[in-house]
């Protein structure tokens, strides 16, 4: 099959043959580009907006793995497991038991058939189309549906119920790779440059933007052709950013970028820090996302006030860590730290702090290693293998009562001096916050130094770690590649920095607005473009 | 018929399997022959994994003795009841040859896949449990059960190679779910018959299965093995479900207890002491009513976080920042995490060991494979790295010894369990890891 041949349906009245509306459009033979599995946040996101907010997930994801500080870039190199699928399996059936119940057939089936006891093909047939569309991100196939309408035909025969076969033809589109897997296709551009296929153009602007699959606005202008032409994407991506949902697909960068997910694998020591719940970790994480998404988007503030604002917005189990009052009528409060709090930007939210700590006591190391990597992109070499670190935590020894006098061992020690002098000046400056984000000025009985020196650059404590990173220029172009790498699903290691130079520029002479960064990247050339398809022996591909 | 075993393996490596393969693998199955007469059912040998990170303490775990009878010694005492049920190995190494040490990677890796690692975090091959999964799940509901005692979703050592690793069941309740929630039919029920809904799910999955040659068709050359381990991955679905057709012949006495309540899961060591025998309990349950017949079963991650409360120092940041006691000659406080890490795994023995099976035990009719990432976590040392191999396999391994490896790969154990497990191959590994020479004052 060397043509695309898509099922387009002029209107849902003329599906009367479920079957036979096929209209074969002539497009250029697309190539594969690449596949990226959805993550959790995406399946969610998009069984919510195609069957309503009421349908119940419930199941396991396979976990993701950080490549080149994101998650999202590991999309592009994990597949599914037997257990994986096996619980995909299962959330695919209970997603399709919803949507087919008697309580949710009449909002959710877009027509009744002609007896609920016997199969009907037609309207089997309207609503795979309808759902396979969103759940495929582009219309079904001609077998695509004929296997399911078949399936849904002879199950609702043998069990005399309509919607019994309709609830398992729905799980195949559930569980098909088609829609776990977003398959990204090119074309041909022009020279030897291949470029993405308008419906993988929806896929990837829709899941930057809104963190899930593409709305049937974006869709129609994918069929139309319409994300083909500059004109078309750019009013597309105006439309999505326009959109509230834009919060959305922005925490989950942030999210993502943040690596927030480090709390699902924490446990703070409750005998050395008491007020630790669970539900701390669930608001602290809740609290930098609104201090970030208010920075960068509500108020549409420079992005590297994130490293300095004192604003931010707490629950009353934050307040506690914070020993701020907590006096709203709600469950948060928006909160100005005062100056003299040494609470500077997102570095000094309990997030940050205790993500990056151990279960006990804080850890520079951890805190330095991190913040380099999550807004300098400056990952840390591994330590080689055999350091003996046992000088770092003698405690007995009476010059080493705090962890810079311990840390400062390393410095004598050449090999290890190479990375620690690197990470451990940031996480040093930090060390008036304890391993749960509170404040403390002693540790076993001496007064902490939280001075730093990066590189000729010296400075104190966390105020001072702000100013430093505020004015570091590496910072907004690290924030840069990883949205870009984000939103092509690439290790952010790998990115050329020549695919997003000229949305950094528009960024940079802008302010630094974060919308002027996606409204750049999202509407540049580069934002689609695919390698030139290797000569394989697999047959061109098609859809 | 008795056949030897070892004849049998011959007769494999030899290429003159074919023609007697089936009947030679029926009496492979069947070779615990009292339990067969007694009950006239087969009990299927299984295999398990328990890892934990950080390793041992040689001076508190190694004994002076080899062999049979071996002296006791204190990080060891929690195993002492099961002494004659498992074999110690020390004194193996995983070899690097051009690849990089990758710290609480590298030596775990080797010992699961006989491959040191290319890549930080990635196996070049499927773990060993894989191997023998593929060879004797069939007819089992799941191909394997993972269990993270940490909660720590992330933390698995089965895969089937590639960064993604089988994905671990993460709380008691989640593993009993698993086992024996929906989907699960009481064998030992007179009323046993087979669900009809899974005839429809296995039609419905034949649906997606058929997306295969289609899908293949969006994928560039990069992305095949992806697109192949989701079709495998749905594949072992439809075996699963062929399982599910099939009563499981349960020679064990063991009833199916009801669910356990949500507990609190963390890497915080009463906690573990709370949540590890459940899990435990729950595992050998799972093997015990051929749900699956490979478990494994992850303590922690390679560098395990495990903590006591009130001391601020977790296992690995012990390992590397407690200076040797000069006058212990050994650090004193990661000692005792790497003590616990025995008492975990003793506790998955235990529970092995508390099913009666035919005329022995589960643990009899298993082969548990315990292993760490490292011989000395203070330096990450990849030379003597402790393992232990429990349970005799249905009689294929003989158990109660202390082996000492004198520096050989850690591979030849790796070999050892798939020869008795009765997959037929000669060598396995890699490299300098590449190995003929099974532990075979073991194999029985």
């Amino acid at each position: 099959m060397d043509k695309r041949i898509v099922l387009k349906f002029a209107g849902l009245g003329l599906l009367a043959a479920g079957l036979c509306a096929a209209v074969a459009i002539a497009a250029p033979q697309p190539a594969p580009a690449g596949l990226r599995l959805l993550t959790e946040s995406e399946y969610r996101n998009s069984i919510a907006d195609i069957f309503g907010p009421g349908i119940a997930i419930q199941g396991r994801f396979e976990p993701g793995r950080r490549v080149g500080g994101l998650l999202a870039a590991s999309t592009t190199v994990l597949s599914v497991t037997p257990a994986g699928f096996g619980a995909f399996s299962k959330m695919a059936d209970n997603i399709a038991v919803q949507v087919v119940d008697t309580k949710n057939r009449a909002k959710l089936v877009p027509c009744t058939p002609k007896s609920a006891k016997a199969p009907d093909s037609a309207c089997a047939g309207q609503f795979l189309s309808q759902y396979g569309r969103l759940l495929f991100r582009r219309p079904l196939t001609t077998d695509e549906l004929k296997s399911r309408v078949d399936l849904a035909g002879n199950l609702a025969k043998s069990s005399n119920d309509f919607y019994y076969g309709l609830r398992y033809s729905l799980g195949t589109l559930l569980s098909a790779p088609v829609f776990l897997f977003r398959t990204e296709l090119a074309v041909p551009a022009e020279g030897k440059d291949y470029t993405l296929d308008s419906y993988s153009r929806a896929s990837r602007l829709s899941f930057l933007m809104w963190d899930t699959t593409p709305d049937s606005e974006l869709l129609r202008a994918a069929e139309d052709g319409e994300l083909m032409t500059t004109a078309g994407v750019s009013k597309q991506v105006d439309r999505l950013m326009a959109s509230p949902r834009l919060e959305v697909g922005m925490r989950a960068f942030f999210a993502d970028m943040l690596q927030l997910d480090t709390f699902s694998d924490i446990t703070k020591d409750v005998l050395i820090y008491q007020k630790f719940t669970p539900q701390m970790a669930n608001s602290a994480q809740e609290e930098t996302l609104r201090t970030v998404i208010d920075v960068t988007l509500r108020s549409n503030q420079d992005v590297r006030d994130l490293m300095t604002t004192r604003k931010t917005y707490l629950d009353r189990t934050l307040a506690s860590i914070y020993n701020v009052p907590f006096n709203a009528e709600g469950d948060w409060m928006s909160y100005e730290f005062p100056a003299s709090s040494g609470r500077n930007g997102v570095l000094t939210q309990t997030s940050m702090l205790a993500m990056f700590s151990h279960p006990g006591r804080s850890s520079p190391t951890k805190r330095g290693v991190a913040l380099m990597d999550i807004f300098l992109c400056e990952p840390t070499p591994l330590p080689p293998a055999n350091v003996d670190f046992s000088i770092v935590n003698d405690v007995s020894n009476p010059k080493m009562k705090t962890v810079r006098e311990r840390l400062m061992a390393h410095a004598t020690n050449a090999t290890c001096a190479s990375c620690h002098n690197h990470s451990d000046p940031i996480g040093l400056s930090l060390e008036h916050f304890d391993s749960l984000g509170s404040t403390r000025l002693m540790e076993n009985g001496q007064t902490i130094d939280v001075s730093a020196k990066i590189g000729n650059k010296s400075f104190s404590g966390a105020e001072g770690l702000a100013s430093y990173l505020h004015d570091n220029p590496k910072v907004p172009a690290c924030m840069a590649r990883k949205l870009y790498s984000y939103g092509v699903g690439t290790s952010s290691e790998d990115v050329n920095p020549a695919s997003f130079k000229a949305a950094y520029k528009s960024f940079v002479d802008g302010g630094y607005r974060l919308r002027t960064l996606l409204k750049g990247l999202a509407t540049s050339s580069e934002f689609f473009s695919a390698p030139a398809p290797v000569a394989t022996p697999t047959k061109t591909a098609s859809r | 018929m008795k056949l030897d075993r070892r004849f049998l393996l011959r007769g494999m490596f030899q290429g003159s399997a074919i023609s007697v393969a089936l009947p030679f693998l029926d009496c492979f199955l069947d070779s615990n022959g009292a339990a067969l007469a007694a009950t006239g059912k087969r009990i299927p040998t299984r295999f398990g994994t328990y890892f934990w990170g950080c390793g041992l303490t040689k001076e508190l775990y190694l004994p002076k003795k080899t062999g049979l009878d071996y002296d006791a010694t204190p990080q060891l005492a929690a195993l002492e009841p099961y002494k004659k049920k498992i074999n110690l190995i020390s004194g193996m190494r995983a070899i690097v040859d051009d690849s990089p040490n990758y710290q609480h990677w590298t030596g775990s890796a080797a010992i699961s896949t006989g491959i040191c690692p290319v890549k930080d975090r990635q196996f070049d091959a499927q773990t060993i449990d894989q191997t023998i999964a593929a060879a004797i799940g069939q007819g089992a509901r799941f191909k394997s059960i993972e269990v993270a005692c940490s909660g720590n979703k992330g933390d698995s050592v089965s895969s089937l190679g590639g960064p993604n690793t089988n994905p671990p069941e993460v709380s008691p309740l989640g593993l009993y779910t698993r086992l024996f929630g929906p989907g699960f039919q009481d064998p030992s029920k007179g009323d046993w018959k087979p669900d009809p809904q899974v005839l429809v799910q296995q039609s419905a999955l034949s649906v997606v299965a058929d997306d295969r040659k289609r899908m293949l068709q969006y994928v560039g050359a990069n992305d095949r093995a992806r697109i192949d381990q989701y079709f495998t991955s749905v594949r072992e679905l439809e075996q699963t479900m062929a399982a599910q057709l099939q009563r499981p012949e349960v020679v064990a006495e063991v009833a199916i207890p009801s669910a356990p309540g949500e507990m609190e899961v963390n890497k915080s060591v009463p906690v573990l002491r709370g949540v590890v025998p459940v899990m435990a309990q729950l595992v050998a349950l799972g093997l015990a009513t051929d749900q699956t017949r490979v478990v494994n079963v992850s303590l922690a991650e390679g560098a395990s976080t495990i903590f006591m409360p009130g001391d601020p120092k977790p296992f690995h940041q012990a390992t590397h920042e407690e200076p040797i006691d000069a006058a212990l000659g050994y650090q004193a406080v990661t000692s005792h995490f790497s003590t616990y890490s025995m008492e975990f795994f003793a506790m998955l023995v235990k529970a092995l060991d508390d099913v009666k099976e035919g005329d022995g035990t589960l643990l009899d009719h298993s082969l548990l494979l315990a292993y760490t990432d490292t011989g000395f976590a203070k330096l990450h040392t990849l030379d003597n790295i402790p393992m232990f191999l429990a349970g005799s396999a249905s009689g294929r391994i003989k158990t109660g010894y202390h082996i000492a490896g004198g520096d050989s790969p850690v591979s030849r154990v790796g070999l050892t369990i798939q020869q008795a497990m009765g997959i037929p191959i000669d060598n396995w590994g890699t490299g300098s890891m590449q190995t003929k020479k099974p532990v075979s004052e073991i194999l029985a």
